[in-house]
């Protein structure tokens, strides 16, 4: 399968959103403009790029508290986003989600989670519902090899290969050449393998792993799952190898020489005619800016906000 | 009217549901097995695509039914004890609690977990328990504690008709209990409690199999005391008013909970009653509530530990001295 110039350029723009958005959100946690730190995606964009270019609005991705790449390769306001993470009432979520929590059931992003794996058995969830009305819709479950260690991931591999739901398990694997975790050093290993796919065995389930920064690799693997999915053959567990940058952690905007192999941006520039890597890197550095302004001037919720949305009124 | 068991009435409540509304799902441990008397029969009635049973993977399969209710669909789904629950607090607490008000309300999640409580058998300190005030206190579930069958069957049906989480708690004493339960579907609202008997010297206010309990003592010291027995059919949310105004009227209070006594619904309606009705007491207010103590299995030992009517016929005497 070969890939078309504009599915490249596409993807190469989601990339580009997601970086230029994400260095803003690092700007603006500095200046106290977004009250908290949080995981960024920086480093992983391919995956998201790669795998929301398959999916169509009713399907659904369930994420993690590392969201912001999925939530925008899943087709987000980035103004409703930006605003939910500087707490404002405008966001997705009036300003109760914050970063970790975030919901836009517009766009089958339902949703982010603070807890590591904790969204699996939920999206497992959207793939019964799915099922159940034959509408041929995928859910896709982000976690990361963290996440794969946790027992509710691994009972719902089971429940998913049981019932042959249309899943696509997605792990993005962030310890390929160091066993770490953001902001910690750790001694011991998160993982007894190399290869979280290898678990797909364990649920008799197709499995297999990627390099999750090469971002036509991450398309063509994806797109299998999920047209197998669609097809009602039931779920995958796709793994996908990637660095996250160390931006993320030093607070750098760009990958170093060292880490430019892994970048995905920098490994699809060269396939982007200049102008048009210059087009879209303005485009979407308006389109951040816009989503700050418009945060900026949005209104605190007011303190009544407190009370609502505990429970759901009756029709 | 005809007499059906706890356990038939949830059966029919099921089934009415599931006859008028297409979204409903049941899924869990056993559930379309014979012996599980609450949905016997669901299973041959409206398919296995609808009544499936779950691997014992309580965290997998509550996560996928608020994933499910999220997407549009009622799911009921059954955990076989409430001490399962245990193992999926995440789920529970986490995902299914909080969820809507997380999101802002722009998803809700109405799904109701059915649960199976209660002491009394000999089945030791993870087989037991009853929980409902861990339930209670997070905030974001609807806490459902039916104590006959007619409640058993109109709450169920308000209950998967609400749009909201909800743990719907069964005491396993209560399934072959009978009483008189009307054919056709009906809703016993939430938040409203039933004055189960009036009276003017000692409110009891007690849930669950607890009531059967109550209304024992009652009948024992019928004559010498008359007992006013509440029971608020939903401990959230809780109607207040019935309980703060029965105090008002008797100025006493014992409050009867099989569910432990620190930081439970006992010290709840005792505050309750303490902030709003304070001055109406005459006697100092008693809790008899199971202490915080694991269940033994041996039934002697276990018996000693749990509430009963012998222990509420002494605290109302207490009350009333």
């Amino acid at each position: 399968m070969s890939v078309s110039d504009q599915k490249l350029t596409d993807f190469y723009r989601i990339m580009v959103r997601i970086r230029t958005f994400e260095n803003a959100v690092r700007k603006l946690t500095k200046e106290g403009k977004i009250p908290t730190r949080f995981g960024l995606y920086t480093g992983q964009e391919a995956v998201a790029a790669g795998v929301s270019a398959h999916l169509k609005k009713m399907d659904q991705i369930g994420s993690t508290h590392r969201a912001i790449g999925h939530l925008i390769a899943k087709g987000c306001s980035l103004e409703r986003l930006m605003a939910e993470l500087m707490g404002k009432v405008t966001g997705f979520n009036r300003g109760k989600a914050g970063p970790f929590h975030i919901f836009d059931p517009s766009v089958g992003a339902i949703g982010a989670n603070g807890i590591v794996g904790g969204s699996v058995p939920v999206t497992v969830g959207y793939a019964l519902a799915n099922q159940l009305k034959a509408n041929k819709a995928v859910a896709v479950s982000y976690f990361g090899e963290g996440g794969s260690n946790q027992g509710g991931v691994q009972e719902s591999l089971n429940l998913a290969a049981c019932w042959q739901l249309p899943v696509v398990f997605i792990c993005e694997n962030s310890s390929p050449e160091v066993q770490r975790m953001l902001g910690h050093e750790i001694d011991y290993p998160q993982l007894s393998i190399d290869n979280v796919s290898t678990r797909a065995k364990s649920y008799d389930m197709p499995g297999s792993t990627h390099k999750g920064f090469d971002v036509i690799e991450v398309y063509k693997a994806a797109g299998r799952a999920i047209r197998r999915a669609r097809a009602g053959k039931g779920p995958t567990l796709l793994e996908f190898k990637v660095h996250q940058l160390e931006g993320n952690l030093e607070g750098k905007v760009e990958a170093n020489e060292k880490e430019k192999q892994w970048c995905p941006i920098e490994l699809l520039r060269p396939k982007i005619p200049k102008k048009i890597d210059d087009q879209i890197r303005a485009e979407e550095a308006t389109a951040v800016k816009n989503a700050i302004d418009f945060s900026i001037k949005s209104p605190e919720p007011s303190l009544e906000e407190a009370y609502k949305c505990v429970f759901t009124e009756a029709d | 009217m005809r007499e059906i068991t706890f356990g038939q009435a949830l059966n029919e409540a099921h089934t009415v549901e599931m006859e008028r509304d297409s979204r409903i799902i049941v899924f869990g441990e056993n559930v379309s097995s014979n012996w599980r008397e609450a949905t016997k029969g669901l299973k041959d009635r409206f398919g296995r695509e609808r009544v499936r049973d779950a691997p014992i993977t309580e965290t997998a399969f509550i996560g996928a039914g608020i994933g499910a209710a999220i997407a549009g669909f009622k799911p009921v789904v059954e955990l076989m004890l409430v001490d399962f629950g245990l193992v999926a607090m995440d789920q529970i607490l986490n995902q299914f609690a909080k969820t809507t008000y997380m999101s802002g309300g722009a998803v809700s999640v109405s799904m109701t977990l059915r649960v199976i409580t209660g002491a009394g058998t000999s089945s030791g300190a993870t087989h037991s328990e009853s929980l409902h005030g861990l339930f209670a206190h997070m905030p974001g579930l609807k806490v459902v504690v039916p104590s006959n069958p007619y409640d058993a069957k109109g709450l169920l049906i308000s209950s998967i008709r609400d749009p909201n989480p909800k743990v719907f708690m069964e005491h396993r004493l209560l399934y072959p209990v009978k009483g008189q339960v009307p054919k056709e579907p009906y809703e016993v609202p939430f938040g409203v409690a039933n004055l189960v008997r009036e009276g003017s010297d000692v409110t009891v206010v007690a849930n669950s199999l607890m009531v059967q309990e109550a209304m024992k003592a009652a009948d024992e010291l019928k004559g010498s005391v008359s007992i006013e027995v509440i029971d608020p059919r939903t401990l959230v949310p809780l109607d207040e008013e019935a309980i703060v105004d029965s105090v008002k009227k008797t100025g006493r209070l014992v409050v009867v909970d099989e569910d432990y006594l620190n930081y439970g619904f006992s010290g709840e309606v005792v505050a309750l009653v303490a902030e709003k009705a304070l001055r109406s007491l005459v006697a100092h207010p008693i809790r008899v509530a199971t202490p915080n103590i694991p269940l033994p299995f041996n039934s002697r030992l276990e018996k000693e530990l749990l509430p009963s009517k012998e222990k509420i016929v002494s605290a109302v005497k207490k009350v009333i001295s």
